[in-house]
């Protein structure tokens, strides 16, 4: 009796448990064709570029009925959790990884080799030479997802009012480092309006700062290339920040904010809001930032602002900061994952091109007059972008370490710690780099190749 | 009739397992499993997506000797511990004494000391983020406000762990309730007795509250010792372990090594030697405790 009746309650446990299983697969919404290959697609970004996202993965399911992509944005700790799903082998078929990453599994061979499909896909190959990333000789796992170059950005009312000309935006007339230095002294103010170098000037209560900058690659890195000065030696097996032209670089940073009181320190970054709003409310005149910043900027409506090149040190440079789109080698479907790969990319389909959050990687949008109106003749787009923009990335930018470098994961969590000593006026340049040097030389092994 | 019983016994034995499966299967594959996994992935190289060749004891050797980040996250940990543990204790042991007061409003206050518990803990350390700003963080407009100087608490390398200790006393909630526990348990007679004698406050104090609540005393020192060995939040959200590595907390430090350096080989070597050590410190513990821990009803068994 008691048997039967535990019998009876256990099967309608499970029964209920399978119509609570099946009722979640099913799928509301689209029509589904039962026989279309399923790929998933991972992603980080903001609101913005997950709405644009979306946007795209349903005009691409639309136009191609037998691929159906599933896109899973993941806003937080990016890497902490593709490195989790490689762990487990449960990786996506296709996804953005950050360039480091990239590399290493490219050269461990996790990532499809696209250059083997260059026949098939000739589209493949008609990209800017600087976004393809080579694991070896020859062998690409494909491009940055966009380029995407660090620039300067600007409030152009608080040049106005200095009486001071805007940051160039033709790469050939860049600033030089004493020019740049000049007009962030006019553009920093105390709170009684005076600037550093007048008597009486305070600067432990700056209301207005010249120019803000960051503490990692992306700031330091394009001076660094600018003055010649690099983390490691060519063949990427010798450290060389502590050479006369890479320490030069941190000194003039250093002294931007200790010596000569035209940048907040780092601790007082912190707290900052973002570089809109910090030109909006005129806490700073100019900030470096990335051109995926263009989207926050136009949409900021209370702003006038531009852009222009980086100050140079010897010539001019600016530095890709970028992540890459990557197919795995544990897909089922590397056609269908190209197809797609090769749809998420394009200006024509993908709408964070014109709203400013990307810069194509296609050679003709940086080349050909009418594809290059295509998306950059609109408000995210100010004219000057033509020159800071377009020209700069083209003719100017470098790839970072990250991409360059191997073992950069190891390189860059030694490197963090030595350089903040830097950022908090510790130690001098030259000190803290020569210190880095037995920590980071046994850590090097090598550069990527570039073609 | 005796058979019958049996089976009935079988059955209920039966039924008994089946239940409880459910809690076995899960400490089987997912407490079990991994930590049996990490110690033989703490035996070799292996890197997020690379091959996995077996290195026998290396990478535990590697630590022990030529790893300063380990040496720096280990001292790290252990400051902080250092701090905090006795902090909290005896900041939460004098708060316990308080609300155990008969006074006005109690359950208030009550409620008041064990709300930050509650508060997600990342949402603690953002709150704090805000109270350590040094330039228009709350401490430093009242240190301000009484005209002293304001110090850039997390931001520098001086003075990041104490902050942070000071912030730990924020969480000590759950060991106030404990100690609260505690001291409402302690056997009135001993105080009756204690006024017959004519002893006073502080007699009763030491002589009865002290005793009688070693053995809570003890067990929050065992827990709150293992919880300050696992430290990670506030490197991870307030100070990503900088500046220069003075809060490199070691859990951080593990977490670093396997999720952004994409060694696991190297970061469960580091999880086994952190097992180890608050083993050994609760051992310690453990066996200085029967000097000093007192349970009710004579010597411990």
């Amino acid at each position: 009796m008691l048997k039967r009746r535990l019998r009876t309650w256990m099967a309608l446990v499970m029964t209920a448990i399978l119509t609570g299983l099946t009722a979640c697969s099913g799928n509301a919404g689209e029509p589904v064709n039962p026989n279309a290959v399923e790929l998933k697609f991972m992603y980080w970004g903001s609101n913005d570029e997950k709405q644009a996202m979306e946007k795209m993965i349903q005009s691409f399911n639309a136009s191609h009925p037998d691929i159906r992509v599933k896109g899973e944005h993941v806003p937080g700790d990016y890497t902490t959790k593709i490195n989790t799903l490689m762990a487990a082998n449960q990786l996506p078929d296709i996804a953005y990884l950050g360039d480091s990453l990239t590399m290493k599994w490219a050269s461990e061979g996790r990532l499809l080799d696209l250059s083997s499909y260059y026949d098939e896909y000739p589209e493949l190959k008609n990209k800017l030479k600087s976004s393809y990333l080579y694991s070896e000789p020859g062998k690409s796992i494909g491009n940055y997802t966009a380029m995407e170059v660090m620039q300067l950005f600007y409030n152009k009312e608080l040049f106005t009012e200095a009486g001071v000309s805007v940051p160039p935006a033709d790469p050939k007339k860049a600033w030089t480092w004493d020019e740049f230095l000049a007009i962030a002294k006019k553009l920093t103010k105390d709170q009684n309006g005076k600037h550093p170098g007048d008597s009486g000037f305070d600067p432990k209560n700056i209301a207005q700062y010249g120019f803000a900058f960051g503490n990692d690659r992306s700031s330091w890195g394009p001076l660094l290339a600018s003055n010649g000065g690099a983390l490691t030696d060519k063949t990427g097996k010798k450290y060389t920040l502590n050479s006369p032209e890479s320490v030069e670089v941190f000194q003039k940073l250093q002294d931007l904010v200790f010596k000569e009181h035209v940048s907040p320190d780092l601790i007082q970054q912190q707290d900052m809001p973002s570089n809109t709003i910090r030109l909006q409310t005129r806490k700073v005149a100019m900030v470096v930032d990335g051109t995926w910043s263009l989207l926050d900027f136009s949409n900021n409506k209370q702003l006038q602002w531009s852009i222009g090149v980086l100050p140079k040190l010897k010539e001019p440079k600016t530095m890709i900061v970028a992540g890459a789109t990557v197919i795995f080698q544990s897909t089922k479907h590397p056609k269908e994952a190209l197809e797609f790969y090769l749809y998420h990319n394009n200006p024509e389909k993908v709408d964070l091109f014109k709203s400013g959050l990307w810069m194509p990687i296609e050679e003709k949008y940086y080349t050909d007059e009418q594809a290059i109106q295509s998306w950059t003749n609109n408000a995210a787009h100010p004219p000057e972008f033509q020159e800071a923009g377009i020209e700069y990335a083209r003719d100017y930018a470098i790839k970072p370490s990250t991409s360059t470098l191997r073992n950069w994961p190891d390189i860059g969590s030694k490197l963090t710690p030595g350089l903040d000593l830097i950022w908090t006026n510790k130690k001098t340049p030259q000190q803290a780099l020569d210190e880095l040097e037995p920590i980071i030389q046994p850590l090097l092994q090598g550069v990527y190749p570039d073609e | 009739m005796k058979r019958q019983k049996s089976g009935m016994m079988r059955m209920e034995r039966n039924w008994g397992l089946l239940f409880a499966l459910p809690a076995i299967l899960g400490l089987m594959i997912f407490t079990i499993g991994p930590i049996t996994a990490s110690f033989v992935f703490s035996l070799t190289d292996w890197t997020i997506g690379g091959q996995m060749t077996f290195i026998g004891l290396d990478n535990y050797r590697t630590i022990l000797t030529e790893d300063s980040t380990f040496s720096q996250s280990m001292f790290v940990t252990t400051y902080y511990a250092l701090g905090s543990v006795p902090l909290g204790l005896a900041a939460a042991f004098i708060i316990a004494l308080l609300l155990n007061q008969k006074v006005k409003g109690l359950s208030v206050f009550r409620t008041v000391y064990y709300l930050p518990t509650i508060v997600p803990s990342i949402a603690n350390t953002m709150l704090w983020l805000w109270m350590f700003n040094p330039d228009f963080g709350l401490l430093n407009s009242l240190l301000e406000s009484v005209g002293l100087p304001g110090s850039k608490w997390i931001y520098d390398e001086s003075t990041a762990i104490p902050s942070l200790i000071m912030m730990s006393t924020w969480g000590i909630g759950n060991t106030v309730i404990i100690f609260l526990a505690g001291l409402q348990s302690v056997p009135t007679h001993l105080y009756e007795a204690a006024e017959v004698d004519g002893g006073n406050r502080w007699h009763k104090f030491f002589h009865i509250t002290i005793p009688s609540m070693t053995p809570t005393i003890f067990f929050n020192l065992v827990m709150s010792l293992i919880s300050t060995f696992q430290a990670f939040n506030q490197a991870y959200v307030m100070t990503k372990g900088g500046p220069n590595n003075s809060t490199l907390f070691y859990v951080f430090y593990l977490w670093r090594t396997a999720f952004t350096e994409t060694k696991i080989g190297y970061a469960s070597a580091l999880a086994w030697i952190l097992f180890f050590v608050i083993m050994v410190l609760t051992v310690l513990i453990f066996s200085t405790s029967k000097k000093w821990v007192h349970y009710e009803g004579g010597e411990r068994s």
